[in-house]
């Protein structure tokens, strides 16, 4: 009869979901859940991140007095806590907001973390948050920039990284300053992939540029994942924009630099918004055929012997990679909300919120360059804030704007390969 | 202007005979066996990075890159046969998608674990750069990927209609219960047809590698991509697989650039579902 | 009467499950398996009964769930509206192209499927009322529970339930009827039924326009239940290949096929994830993809066939079966 056999098959569906949902022994460390993508066309920027907030954790659980002012470097564990050790549960996103949220509540409940972070794409990173939302547990998002992150209302939401319009507002001054010094930004065109992420950043930098007198001239929208950009690196190449702002994920800029050498075309002045052109894979692979393409950032390695440069060389021997931007801010997202729970001296949720809330960190103690963290009543930080670097050998990206925070001056016009 | 859409179009060349290259193993399991490959991409992905290999322990670029591709791909090519197609070849096409959905996964991600997420490429210069040719710019790969195109097509082609090796192979994608009757054996005839298609496809992928970046997820973007070419062009037929390719490159980098990336796409759906609907074989396929 | 003890007992487990396994992922689990069940089995409607294996089905679940999303978004009214509403598309979609689309043999039908499936999505993508790439999210804070955006699982996993009881039925209904009688005869030689007399051109598009329905039902219920869809998790074309790898899975043509596939790949996806996503390596993927290689390799009828013959090497009466194509005798 057939409904014996399924009957067979339910009941070994539900030994192997009674397996699912085990909860692993408690013990005395405070468990901090953390979404990123760990497989998938992100996989890249997770894995980076990975190692990232794996070496945060050996900064908090071990004392290292060599790091100054950083928060939880000096003891071992947090002191609030009595000494307590963090720990962090990764679990992978897999490109997909359902399989996010599914983990983000395998986390909650299952392993009762109690906080989480993540989750890289701003997609994910929404339908996550609303499940911590929905549960009262405190979520510290570190890279995610879509702006409507921080506009539902949400009490639990925090987000540290500056996002699409404050690094709008960077770019409208970086180019102003450039103009002041002779170059010219009269034709802009904008060259974004198609998603969530190059949509949204595309849009703010229209709508700010537009509102301060500058137009965007050429719109390039294009699929993520192509297979080829020959054609939209000729319609550059026809119009002869001066400036040239690439929304791209690793892949595509990989494509589009070795693209650009091969038609021969170089823009007056090359920007690029993080992401693709911020992946070490781009700079191992392509980093000589974009020689002086400027970027954002709000993390630079700093001079020998400084915490970032120290703080550096410990990542560097997890992922063998220099930090990049991203990964920096999902270590200081992390670190933004390890700070917390010492402060709040307790895991409990509220605690964790209130002293969230109360968060007030100054420059030195951070790893990014930020003038600080602090939150507003939407859960942003509204001490966020961002600079320009510039990739002048095709090896290292140096911070070239503002003139106060710049090692060297910006090298025009850009040079390519 | 125009001197811009000669390059775009001979851009499209060179684009589409890419994707023909990497289409034409694809077309002939297709039409031999019948098979749906959901792990074709896959496939590609792993002769890209055997091209890396050889260029990291060698130092060598494709010209020894391509042949040891061929040969690890058929190799592979024949152990995926014999431990996976020969079963579901005999089950219905659902199964054939189930085994090689679970295969290109398999695959991926075993590449994706021994080699880690990162993108990788080969040097630039490894085949000679770019050169200029009448103000159009070509690169040297890819001018050297599409000429091995067309060997690879006239290859296929000729061993298929002229060898007695290829008529005993369309004799048992014929009809395989004559075949046997007359002495062929079926099992032998495609494990052999698998490995070629694989080992073509191996090729291409080491081609690639000169000009693309490599990646485990490279399969993803060039699955649809290679079914669409397979489909448009007739399945089974490798001379159809070289025009298909050749039309979709050309259309979609003339429609990206007149209307805009967003839409090539678009474009090449669309008129690829028209063409199907008024011509439901194909270009070049049986009727 | 007998013959009904175990399909009652099995209902009671299936009914009881969320009070037996009461964690919120548990619960949450059990929803999800049920919700890929009713996509699945809207799938084999015309992927398993009839035979026209369609690998672009999502763009059917996308119209419920973007109707769904649309509606709360742009016109504030519970997304509960995007049921019928992404009925009527899809239906719409289905007879569109279906008509021509039908007409096309085997391996070229799942092409332009897929094609299809692309089109939509890519128009999607670049259509600002319905999200473009963003995407459209539900309420976060519901309004009513009318909006069915709920905490914990439970209710989720009655209303699939339901959803799931109905959708079992009409197939049962559908494949006892003529139309089911037809499909048959078209699965088996499209060719041979034609010369009897079977409209099979009306009753493949018919079959069709049922799953377009079904399956956009599906969409809007998982839209309601994560509160959000963009191009990729609405429209994407990994959706389609698992419908399809479901209902292969646990048996095409078979009224609970579908369940069971779900009820496999569902908790073998979670498992894998849970126990080695995190590690970053991407073993999950090797371990399923293993998995579902295996079970095609040596099953590739799918898991319910085995049962099947399993049960009848046991000395029940055996049942006919024909390869992966099995109807249920009544």
């Amino acid at each position: 009869m057939r409904f014996k056999h399924i009957l067979v098959l339910l009941s070994a569906a539900a030994m192997s979901i009674a397996l699912a949902g085990a909860a692993p022994a408690q013990d005395k460390t405070v468990k901090i859940g953390a979404i990123y993508p760990l497989s998938g066309n992100a996989a890249s920027a997770g894995v980076h991140g990975k190692a990232a907030i794996e070496t945060a954790i050996d900064i908090i659980n071990n004392a290292h007095p060599e790091l100054g002012n950083l928060p939880l470097a000096k003891n071992a564990g947090l002191a609030g806590l009595g000494g307590a050790k963090v720990e962090a549960i990764f679990a992978d996103n897999q490109g997909s907001p359902a399989v996010g949220q599914n983990q983000a509540l395998r986390l909650i409940t299952e392993e009762k973390v109690v906080a989480l972070n993540g989750a890289y794409q701003s997609g994910i990173t929404l339908t996550t948050s609303a499940i911590s939302e929905k549960y009262g547990i405190p979520y510290v998002a570190g890279e995610s920039v879509a702006a409507s992150l921080t506009e539902r209302g949400f009490k639990w939401f925090f987000r540290v990284t500056p996002i699409a319009s404050d690094f709008a507002k960077i770019y409208l001054e970086f180019l102003k300053d450039m103009k002041a010094g002779g170059q010219k930004i009269d034709n802009i065109a904008l060259v974004h992939e198609n998603t969530e992420y190059g949509t949204s950043v595309a849009s703010v930098i229209t709508g700010m540029f537009k509102d301060n007198g500058l137009s965007i001239a050429q719109d390039i929208s294009y699929s993520a994942n192509t297979t080829d950009v020959q054609s939209q690196v000729l319609q550059l190449k026809d119009k002869k924009p001066d400036v040239v702002i690439m929304i791209s994920y690793t892949s595509d800029a990989i494509l589009y630099a070795k693209t650009m050498q091969a038609l021969d075309y170089k823009p007056p002045l090359m920007m690029a918004d993080n992401a693709g052109f911020s992946d070490p894979s781009l700079i191992k692979t392509a980093g000589k055929l974009v020689q002086g393409v400027f970027n954002r950032s709000s993390f630079s390695i700093g001079p020998p012997g400084s915490p970032t440069f120290l703080i550096n060389e410990m990542y560097k021997k997890r992922s063998g990679d220099d930090l990049d931007d991203t990964a920096a801010r999902m270590m200081q997202g992390f670190f933004v909300l390890c700070d917390a729970i010492d402060r709040a001296g307790s895991t409990a949720p509220d605690k964790i919120q209130a002293a969230l809330k109360a968060t007030d960190l100054k420059p030195d103690q951070l790893i990014m360059g930020y003038k600080g963290v602090k939150f507003d009543d939407k859960g942003q930080n509204i001490l966020a804030s961002g600079l320009v670097i510039q990739l002048q050998d095709g090896e290292n990206y140096v911070p070239v704007w503002p003139k106060d925070k710049a090692k060297t001056a910006p090298v025009l016009p850009y040079k390519g390969w | 202007m125009s001197s811009i859409l000669v390059q775009v179009i001979v851009g499209g060349l060179l684009l589409g005979a890419v994707y023909a290259l990497f289409s034409s193993g694809l077309t002939l399991i297709w039409g031999m066996m019948n098979i749906v490959n959901f792990a074709h991409g896959d496939f590609v992905m792993l002769g890209m990075y055997v091209a890396f290999v050889v260029w990291t322990l060698l130092g060598a670029g494709p010209f020894l890159g391509a042949p040891v591709a061929a040969l690890v791909l058929a190799t592979l090519g024949i152990i995926v046969y014999f431990g996976l197609i020969r079963s579901v070849m005999k089950g219905p096409m659902l199964a054939q998608i189930l085994g090689t959905f679970g295969l290109a996964l398999l695959l991926r991600y075993s590449v994706f674990w021994g080699f880690g997420a990162n993108f990788m490429t080969l040097p630039e210069n490894l085949v000679g750069g770019t050169f200029d040719v009448l103000g159009i710019r070509i690169q040297a790969s890819r001018l050297l990927a599409g000429v091995v195109a067309l060997l690879v097509t006239l290859g296929l082609h000729l061993l298929l209609t002229r060898t007695s090796l290829g008529s005993k192979m369309l004799a048992v994608a014929e009809d395989s219960t004559a075949a046997q009757l007359m002495g062929i054996r079926p099992d032998t005839m495609q494990a052999i047809a698998w490995a070629i298609a694989a080992g073509a496809t191996g090729i291409a992928g080491a081609l690639i590698a000169t000009f693309f970046y490599i990646a485990p997820t490279v399969g993803e973007t060039l699955a649809i991509v290679a079914f669409v070419t397979v489909s448009l062009g007739g399945f089974g037929s490798v001379p159809g697989a070289l025009v298909a390719g050749l039309l979709i490159g050309v259309i979609e980098s003339v429609s990206a650039y007149w209307i805009g990336a967003v839409y090539k796409d678009i474009v090449v759906y669309s008129l690829f579902l028209c063409f199907l609907w008024f011509r439901p074989q194909g270009l070049m396929g049986k009727s | 009467m007998r013959r009904l003890i175990w399909p009652s007992v099995a209902l009671a487990l299936v009914i009881a499950y969320p009070l037996l396994f009461s964690t919120p992922f548990q619960q949450r689990l059990g929803a999800l398996i049920l919700l890929y069940a009713i996509a699945a089995s809207a799938w084999n409607i015309v992927g398993g009964y009839a035979g026209q294996v369609s690998v672009g089905h999502v763009v059917f679940f996308g119209c419920g769930a973007y109707a769904s999303m649309a509606a709360y978004s742009h016109f504030a009214l519970p997304p509960l509206v995007g049921i019928p509403a992404g009925i009527i598309v899809s239906v719409l979609i289905a007879a569109v192209i279906g008509v021509p689309t039908l007409r096309l043999s085997g391996h070229y039908f799942s092409m332009a499927t897929i094609a299809v499936a692309e089109l939509v999505r890519l128009i999607v993508t670049n259509t600002e009322f319905l999200g473009a790439a963003v995407g459209l999210s539900g309420p976060t804070v519901p309004r009513t529970m009318l909006d069915l955006s709920f905490t914990s699982a439970l209710p989720y996993y009655y209303l699939f339930l339901s959803v799931l009881l109905i959708t079992l039925g009409i197939t049962w209904w559908m494949a006892n009827s003529r139309m089911g009688f037809y499909l048959r005869a078209i699965r088996d030689s499209e060719r041979a039924a034609r010369s009897l007399g079977a409209p099979a051109s009306r009753t493949k598009l018919y079959a069709f326009m049922l799953s377009a329905g079904l399956t956009s039902v599906a969409g809007a219920l998982y839209a309601m239940m994560f509160g959000f869809v963009d191009p990729e998790s609405g429209l994407g074309i990994l959706i389609s290949v698992k419908m399809l790898i479901m209902a292969a899975l646990g048996g095409a043509g078979l009224l609970f096929g579908p369940l069971v596939g779900a009820a496999i790949l569902v908790p073998l996806e979670e498992i894998s994830n849970n126990l080695l996503g995190g590690k970053g390596a991407g073993l999950t993927f090797v371990v399923y993809g293993a998995i579902i290689v295996l079970i095609a390799r040596f099953q590739p009828g799918g898991i319910l066939t085995l049962i099947k013959r399993l049960w009848a090497r046991g000395g029940k009466t055996p049942e006919p079966t024909v390869a992966a194509g099995a109807t249920h005798a009544p």
